[in-house]
């Protein structure tokens, strides 16, 4: 398995994260940087609806291509349940749900993990950065 | 089901909670590796005790487990005492020496449980402990062949692979790899050299999906800690090289070693790899990190 390259945006981090019309809200609001960072987020940097951050606010999120899912992302590199994230005893854990092309968490394909502040996660061409709260 | 491996415990020689090892964990040495419903667990350090929670909260009644002891040094088997599925009536766990015979490991783990070292007596686990042992070259476990190599380690070490669905697993940890080069001091002196990795364990990790390897010390650490028995980072990357494994996950990480210092290791192995001309995907072992291993 070789390491996928992972794209970098240049986006400026600090404003412009209106969601777009390929991203519909669910059970979660996207909000702006100052609000989100309340709670943990995953500021997306790549992908359909990049740049933006989507808090972890609940205590599950699914990320996938499907309507109706927290975070639906119109990429055809998405499987329609992806990726899910979930409050657990060790922390915000991340779940790969059988995706055709899987989850990368700093370019290792994973199943799952625990994750901490600064990873990247990447979904085919769906880039996320997980931030800690704070 | 599939072919699963999960790290519940990475850290080396001794616990490590706290800020600066958040990342990576502090829990010591405990990896779950899983295949359909054959649960092999390898080392019983700090982190058996989150595994032992983890398999309560799946909720499987009569567990049938098979523990695999790198060695039985305190980081490798301190767990065991608070791994709660052995006080279950029900469950079963084979412990497995690694010579036909051995029942050296089965004996130290009910050692460790005398009063003077532990309130509960090993006679009053309520499941049943097994004592076995992969016999004189390798055993087949519910479908998934077991293989073990010795390695260097003051008091004797042991890797395991694990083969099963056509994929290879394996765990080698507690290893000063350095010691078996036929001159270590020409290492030292050409640290850019590929190093002379033995045949034994070539062929050993030969092609596996996945390597957790002692990778505990730097190049610079490694000079004050040689007979420690512990790996250079370095080594265990051309190990992984050489081998033509596919993913080398670093482990059984330093005490002293922060989140911030692993990054650092592993942007060494990572370019050192690269330098050689591996596409191995370099990674260091993460407590709660699960891979599917397909």
């Amino acid at each position: 398995m070789s390491q996928p390259k992972v794209p970098v945006d240049e986006a400026d981090p600090s404003g412009g994260f209106d969601e777009l019309a390929t991203t519909q809200r669910a059970a979660i609001d996207i909000k702006t940087v100052s609000d989100a960072r309340r709670v943990p987020v995953l500021r997306q940097m790549h992908g359909p609806g990049a740049p933006r951050d989507i808090p972890l606010s609940v205590d599950e999120v699914v990320v996938g291509r499907m309507p109706g899912v927290t975070i639906a992302i119109d990429s055809a590199d998405l499987s329609r349940r992806h990726m899910r994230v979930r409050k657990a005893p060790a922390g915000l854990v991340c779940e790969d749900l059988d995706s055709r092309n899987g989850v990368y968490l700093n370019g290792v394909k994973i199943h799952s993990a625990v994750l901490s502040d600064g990873d990247q996660l990447q979904l085919g061409d769906v880039v996320f950065l997980f931030l800690e709260a704070g | 089901m599939g072919f699963f491996v999960k790290f519940w415990g990475t850290r080396g020689s001794i616990p490590t909670p706290g800020p600066h090892t958040r990342k990576y964990g502090g829990n010591t040495s405990c990896v779950e590796v899983r295949v359909d419903n054959a649960l092999f667990i390898c080392d019983g350090g700090t982190g058996l005790r989150e595994l032992g929670l983890d398999l309560m909260r799946r909720g499987q009644k009569n567990l049938n487990g098979h523990f695999l002891f790198s060695h039985t040094h305190w980081d490798h088997i301190q767990g065991f005492p608070f791994f709660v599925p052995v006080y279950i009536p029900g469950n079963t766990f084979t412990v497995y020496g690694t010579q036909d015979g051995d029942r050296r490991i089965h004996e130290l783990l009910s050692g460790q449980m005398r009063s003077d070292y532990f309130p509960v007596n090993f006679a009053d686990l309520r499941a049943s402990i097994v004592a076995s042992d992969l016999g004189p070259a390798d055993r087949t476990i519910e479908g998934v062949r077991v293989r073990c190599l010795e390695q260097q380690h003051p008091g004797r070490s042991f890797a395991f692979s694990f083969e099963a669905m056509g994929h290879k697993v394996v765990y080698a940890t507690d290893s000063e790899i350095d010691l078996l080069f036929p001159n270590p001091e020409d290492v030292t002196k050409n640290l850019d050299r590929p190093r002379p990795i033995p045949a034994s364990h070539l062929e050993f990790c030969q092609g596996a999906d996945l390597l957790i390897a002692d990778a505990q010390y730097t190049d610079r650490e490694y000079i004050t800690k040689i007979g420690w028995g512990h790996a250079r980072c370095s080594t265990v990357t051309d190990l992984a090289v050489q081998a033509g494994v596919k993913q080398l996950a670093l482990y059984h990480h330093d005490p002293m070693q922060s989140d911030e210092d692993m990054e650092a290791k592993l942007g060494m192995c990572r370019q050192r790899a690269a330098a050689f001309g591996s596409k191995v995907v370099v990674f260091g072992a993460r407590e709660g990190m699960e891979l599917r291993i397909n």
